[in-house]
């Protein structure tokens, strides 16, 4: 009985699909490949949403935190500038509250030849 | 796969649903059944105590959860900023009606003569904060949130018998009051189970939209096994009803303790079905 049950919760909890990201584009693209660092990264989202954090990952760095400065409200629109850390490739996590209170999180990554 | 705060919050929710839904149900079964189940009744209140105490405790850690989810670390359940943050939207208003609610259950469930139905107007508020907040909610139909709680208070009803009539099977000096409990609730069930349903299935397919997300999306195929373990659930039932229940009203006293088996199993699958249903209102994303 007890297997039967931890077997049907992992199952339950197997099922794909989850996190809400409406994202709706970000400065540099997903994927994108560019010949420079960027000063700023940018987010647009399809709803207001508030940034709670937001991490960089480079292959030859560890993990840095950007700084959201005083963007902290709910908006659409947020630019945060970047430490750049040479060529490579850059992934940026970010994690944010929704209005409706849904915990929201994303990804996007960008490469610098 | 959800990260480790999403894993984590599912359990919150599910634990939420056992102590809100558990607490409210046999709270029902008193007001509905108090002669017949007066044999267990200072047992039910001391589990209806616990449960709504279990009930408390994971309404504040899914809070505090939710504050990790958005930190991406441990320090984001302690965190002021954040757990701020949170108190402003729907999600600190829930808290609050569950909070409030599940303590009004626990106060009733001290107080003599009209203490039942002072605690079911307190599970009724922590019931009610789970149609203030959610997809269903989201659709913004003040008639598809009471139906929601409708649901609730049906699968608050079933939940709630099932401690007590199997508690009341296993003892074997209770046999006719167990096989009257058992065909009373069957009585009420052949109402409220296809209303149940009814209001399940609409509110599926308010959701979904089209049967083809049903098996295209992670959220229909989520439903998709709540559904077939219901299905399960319901043929178990229909044994109890047409079988078990009969034979013991006939004096079969080893028809009790298939009963009381049966409803073991049963627990064992409603406990699945919960975890279903805290998956998809905790981390699934909906098809549209």
């Amino acid at each position: 009985m007890n297997k039967l049950t931890t077997f049907a919760l992992m199952t339950v909890l197997a099922t794909s699909a989850f996190a809400h990201s409406p994202v709706d584009h970000t400065t540099p693209e997903n994927g994108a490949t560019i010949t420079e660092v960027p000063p700023e990264i940018s987010f647009n989202f399809a709803n207001d949403i508030r940034l709670t954090r937001v991490d960089m990952h480079h292959q030859d760095h560890p993990s840095v935190r950007l700084d959201l400065g005083d963007q902290t409200s709910f908006d659409r629109v947020f630019t945060l500038p970047l430490e750049g850390m040479g060529k490579g490739t850059y992934r940026i996590e970010w994690r944010g509250l929704g209005s409706d209170g849904h915990a929201m999180q994303g990804e996007f990554s960008f490469t610098v030849e | 796969m959800p990260d480790i705060w999403g894993i984590a919050a599912i359990f919150a929710k599910l634990t939420l649903y056992f102590g809100v839904v558990g607490s409210t149900g046999l709270v029902i079964i008193l007001a509905a059944f108090p002669n017949l189940v007066l044999p267990l009744c200072r047992r039910i209140k001391a589990k209806a105590v616990v449960l709504a105490g279990l009930a408390i405790f994971a309404a504040v850690f899914g809070f505090m959860l939710r504050g990790a989810a958005l930190t991406g670390g441990a320090d984001g359940m302690t965190d002021p900023e954040m757990l701020g943050l949170l108190w402003q939207t729907p999600v600190g208003d829930v808290l609050v009606y569950r909070v409030v609610g599940v303590a009004i259950l626990i106060a009733g469930m001290f107080i003599p003569r009209f203490g039942t139905w002072v605690s079911l107007a307190g599970g009724t508020i922590a019931l009610w904060s789970f149609a203030k907040i959610g997809h269903v909610p989201d659709l913004q139909q003040t008639g598809i949130r009471l139906l929601l709680l409708l649901h609730l208070l049906g699968i608050a009803f079933w939940i709630g018998i099932l401690g007590p009539l199997r508690n009341l099977s296993r003892l074997p000096e209770h046999l006719d009051d167990a096989a009257l409990l058992g065909h009373r609730f069957g009585q009420a069930a052949a109402v409220i189970v296809p209303v149940l349903i009814l209001a399940g299935l609409l509110m599926a397919w308010l959701l979904l939209g089209d049967l083809r997300a049903l098996l295209s999306t992670g959220y229909g195929q989520t439903l998709l096994i709540k559904l077939v373990l219901v299905g399960a659930i319901l043929i178990l039932a229909a044994a109890n009803k047409l079988r078990f229940v009969p034979a013991m009203q006939a004096g079969d006293s080893k028809a009790a303790q298939h009963l009381a088996r049966s409803i073991e199993i049963e627990t064992a699958v409603i406990l699945v079905v919960l975890a279903a249903t805290a998956t998809l209102t905790s981390v699934q994303t909906l098809p549209n």
